[in-house]
């Protein structure tokens, strides 16, 4: 009887292995028998009922010995086919968390429990069930966002690629530790993207029908104008609901921001209706650690024709730094057959990072490695997709086979391998290494495509952060030479003349980007900004109230208009301004400051303290706000903390003068002379033409007893400036003294 | 007995209420059931609508017509209908062709395939084939297939196979998986058994959607007195649960 059953199985799974099936279970009657309460229950608890339970996303339950019996046969075929678990890396091609591979010892328990009969045991044995509760897994969230729409999905048909705008409603900026996805029927929900959308570009483009979802598999997503790369894989699958940052690496939603929900669907048989949420976590830690999304991809290159069983397209790009790779996620549609991920270190040696023998999109997922990989800088990233378009490749959404280019319908086709790097050993008083990163995606990607205006449009911004304004302002003018009237390329040119420190032609570019689009506040929020820098408070209050028209809850505008206000000594109306900032974003950093400045000048250092600390928890890294806490410090007379400060602040911008100066004169209220002396100097090395420096060194030096440097510092305050009254009067003094 | 009607009537035409017969018919009917359970299923040929094959058909046959009843062709046992009551015809006047769909209420492969089902019964349903969908796992009850009925709109008149009858005369294998019988005089000769279309090619290996229609061609050569074509590859789904004596 079990024998006639196992030919059967045997028949129908074409599957070649009942020589070995029946050699098994002699040896299995001779031995312990294979029960599910002892070996294969915890077999199932590990591997697969955190999809296979009630409610779950598998499409029935594993959970029990009943359920195990009904399916047994399903699972013997699934198993040794290793259609399931769900795990298409290749093993020993990368070393991954959470692999799901079952190992041959448990296929084979399961095998031999099977063709066994499927036994019980004793119920002594059996672990406890795993428990799958339908509340959130983390507990309330702090935020919980939901499809506007529900959303019918067809009973059949082909699988259904679909976008859903989740715009972020808060006016507070939070990052997010964790987050949670619960589409609403996880059966049907092969695998889901989160995007961030910075700019709410893509809500805006589907104004009248976001609500609905937008089909499409993959979006563009626009990243806005700040150096703000994509950092952080937000990939959902059956098995994984939740998703938890590692400590330290949290990512951030600014008001404004949209979430893009994108969602391979397979309808199920019945139409089903859905309503995605998503659980959002916050936490107060900004960042310790900085992520990057790399990409390799070569989709100008895509142009398969009919019928071709291994057309191959490959990219590389060479790392400017060195690299720490936390996670992979390849991506093709339905023609990917064979997908590779490997890096040549600058020894020659190669190592793997993923390999995908037989791609299959409807299991496809991020793969994050249990330890991360180490790639020195020099090392050269390479992809190698194979794709078959062929009748062969059942996949194939074509009959006949036609040329397949890429494209976002599944039809197209697509070849991306991401990678979540953390940059490692690189110098700190470099620019930000992602910059770097980012310079070398944008170069190669116009090494593929000469004519790529968003590589080129983000290779300036990376030629702008790391400090090239040159290479950054030659590379927006061939953006502008494609597209002379594109008002994002114009602003970002203005900013970089504006850091080249011409004006004149960032005015310009800034105010042609505002005659072409009334839309680009960008151009006018930087003009503003452009003219308070130069002391043009009045025309900067211009720039800021003709946004606030358009957009009255925009919390940076209100506080440059506070800050315009505030150089136009109206106290006052600066004050209203920057509450009405922080009324929408109680973080905004610019208002919080400009508070403090109030405070400061109307003799309360404590508010002062308090305001500033919030605004250094924003933004870390701004030496203004540091000096600005320190000087409230020093109001309250704690000069050791504003030491601090200022020693902070001097770590960030080692090149400012006027950092070392106000340093200097704290260390010296301490009594700390010799430093004091040394942070002077400093200053001066930075800019040897302050009259008013000299004079203070000269004055640090003479309290120290050094006379004839004193005399110098004076002399050559006088040089610059002749008219120097101090220090005329500190020199007639020192040589009065015998 | 308010519903008895009601009752007998879905014995006899099997859920669509085109015949009628009087109460004493329907009273012995289920004395019938209850004395020989197992008669049909254990000896007659299922294959056959009209029992004159063998012994004991004959003798269930005596037995029904000692009790007054003149269709004989009731007297085979499929399975029940959605009201627990015997399916004893598969055909109805003008039924050419007989399409079995073996289903399972939890199988996600065969729920996928309802909606080709409802189109292909769209397209045939008219021109003398009769759908059933075939319930042949233990653990589809009568009230489990109720809910999956509620669940899944437009699905055609349904057997739960209690005693896998249907599995044994289409010598089916998996859901979902559908057979093909021929109307020859008073037997169901099957023409065809396997698998829907090639949309699935084994379990995990999926088209986009199917490229050959195996069942639709099937029944369309039936339909045309042409030889039937064969699958063109094994069915792809859920093993039948074998019930346990």
């Amino acid at each position: 009887m079990k024998l006639s059953r196992l030919v059967g199985v045997v028949v129908l799974g074409g599957v070649v292995f009942e020589t070995i099936r029946v050699t098994h279970m002699f040896v299995q009657a001779a031995s312990a028998r294979v029960t599910y309460t002892r070996q294969v229950a915890p077999i199932l608890y590990k591997n697969c009922t955190t999809c296979h339970h009630e409610g779950g996303a598998g499409p029935f339950s594993l959970m029990t010995y009943s359920d195990a019996q009904r399916w047994g046969q399903q699972m013997l075929r699934v198993t040794q086919s290793r259609y399931m678990p769900p795990w298409l890396p290749e093993p020993g091609y990368g070393d991954f968390a959470d692999s799901r591979r079952l190992s041959d010892a448990e296929l084979k328990l399961i095998q031999e429990w099977i063709i066994t009969g499927m036994a019980q045991g004793d119920l002594a044995d059996a672990p406890a069930p795993p428990q799958y509760d339908a509340t959130w897994q983390l507990g309330t969230p702090d935020l919980v966002l939901k499809v506007t729409r529900p959303y019918t999905l067809v009973s059949s048909g082909t699988d259904v690629f679909r976008n859903f705008v989740l715009p972020y409603p808060l006016k507070q900026s939070h990052y997010i530790r964790a987050l949670e996805i619960r589409p609403g029927v996880p059966q049907v929900v092969h695998h889901a993207n989160l995007l961030i959308d910075r700019t709410g570009a893509f809500r805006r483009a589907h104004t009248d029908d976001w609500q609905d979802g937008i089909a499409g598999m993959e979006l563009a997503v626009d990243a806005g104008s700040t150096f703000d790369p994509e950092s952080h894989f937000l990939f959902w699958k059956p098995d994984t609901p939740v998703l938890m940052e590692p400590e330290g690496m949290p990512w951030r939603l600014d008001p404004g921001n949209d979430l893009i929900l994108n969602m391979h669907l397979k309808p199920s048989g019945k139409t089903e209706t859905m309503q995605a949420e998503i659980g959002l976590y916050f936490t107060d830690k900004p960042p310790a650690k900085h992520p990057m999304l790399l990409q390799l991809e070569d989709d100008a290159a895509l142009d398969i024709p009919a019928g071709d069983k291994n057309f191959v397209v490959q990219d590389e790009m060479k790392l400017p730094v060195a690299v720490n790779v936390l996670g992979v996620y390849p991506h093709a549609h339905y023609l990917g057959k064979d997908l590779q991920g490997y890096a040549i270190l600058p020894s020659g040696e190669k190592k793997w990072l993923i390999w995908i023998r037989n791609w299959d999109i409807d299991r496809q997922s991020v793969y994050r490695y249990r330890q991360p990989v180490f790639l020195p800088k020099g090392t050269v990233l390479h992809m190698r997709y194979t794709y078959d378009n062929s009748v062969d490749n059942i996949h194939n959404p074509n009959d006949p086979p036609i040329r397949v280019k890429a494209g976002n319908r599944s039809v197209d086709e697509m070849g991306h391998l991401w990678l979540q790097v953390l940059p490692a050993n690189y110098p700190q008083d470099g620019p930000d290494p992602r910059l770097l990163l980012e310079q070398a995606w944008m170069e190669n990607k116009l090494r593929k495509d000469p004519r790529n205006v968003d590589a080129m449009f983000n290779l300036a911004g990376a030629y702008m952060g790391e400090g090239h304004d040159q290479a950054a302002i030659a590379t927006y003018r061939r953006e502008l030479a494609i597209n002379a009237n594109d008002p994002r390329a114009l602003t970002a040119l203005g900013a970089a003349f504006e850091n080249a420190g011409d004006s004149r032609q960032a005015a310009e570019a800034y105010e042609k980007a505002i005659s072409l689009s009334g839309e680009q506040l960008d151009a006018r929020f930087d003009l503003g900004r452009m003219e308070l820098n130069h002391d043009d408070p009045r025309d900067a209050e211009q720039q800021f109230r003709a946004i606030l028209e358009r957009e009255p809850d925009d919390a940076g505008a209100h506080s440059g208009l506070g800050l315009a206000l505030l150089k136009e000594q109206k106290p006052d109306a600066a004050q209203g301004e920057f509450e009405k900032a922080l009324a929408l974003n109680p973080q905004d950093a610019t208002a919080l400051d400009g508070s403090a400045q109030l405070a400061i000048s109307s003799g309360q250092p404590g508010q002062a303290v308090d305001l500033l600390t919030r605004a250094i928890k924003q933004d870390s890294d701004n030496a203004e706000l540091r000096e600005h806490l320190a000087m409230a410090y020093a109001q309250l007379g704690r000069f050791g903390d504003a030491a601090d400060q200022l020693k902070t602040a001097a770590a960030e911008t080692p090149n400012d003068p006027t950092v070392h100066a106000l340093l200097s004169q704290v260390l010296d209220t301490t009594g700390q002379l010799a430093a004091a002396i040394l942070e002077q100097q400093k200053a001066l090395h930075l800019d040897a033409n302050d009259a008013d420096g000299w004079n203070n060194l000269g004055v640090l030096e003479a309290r120290e007893g050094k006379i004839i440097e004193a005399r110098e510092a004076f002399e050559h305050a006088l040089r610059l400036a002749p008219d120097h009254a101090q220090a005329r009067a500190n020199l007639a003094q020192l040589q009065a003294k015998p | 007995m308010a519903n008895g009607g009601d009752l007998t009537t879905k014995v006899l035409t099997s859920g669509t209420g085109e015949k009628s017969i009087g109460d004493v018919v329907r009273a012995d009917l289920i004395l019938v059931e209850l004395t020989m359970p197992s008669l049909p299923r254990a000896v007659c040929a299922p294959t056959r609508i009209l029992s004159s094959g063998n012994a004991a058909c004959r003798l269930y046959m005596v037995v029904l017509l000692l009790l007054g009843w003149t269709a004989a062709a009731q007297a085979v046992r499929y399975g029940v209908d959605l009201n627990g009551v015997p399916v004893t015809e598969l055909v109805r006047p003008g039924t050419r062709s007989v399409v079995l769909f073996f289903a399972a209420s939890d199988c996600p492969i065969s729920n996928r395939y309802l909606p080709e089902m409802a189109r292909l019964r769209d397209e045939f349903a008219d021109r003398g084939v009769q759908f059933w969908q075939v319930y042949p796992n233990p653990g589809d009850t009568v009230t489990v297939v109720r809910q999956h009925r509620a669940q899944f709109t437009d699905l055609p008149d349904i057997v739960v196979d209690t005693d896998q009858a249907l599995v044994r005369m289409a010598h089916a294998t998996v859901t979902p998986e559908a057979a093909v019988f021929v109307r020859a005089g008073n037997t169901l000769h099957e023409v065809y058994r396997g698998r829907i279309d090639d949309r699935y090619v084994d379990l995990g290996s999926e088209r986009p959607r199917a490229l050959r229609h195996d069942l639709e061609n099937a029944i369309a050569s039936v339909l045309a007195n042409k030889s039937v074509p064969q699958p063109g590859g094994p069915p792809v789904g859920c093993t039948i649960v074998t019930r346990r004596p």
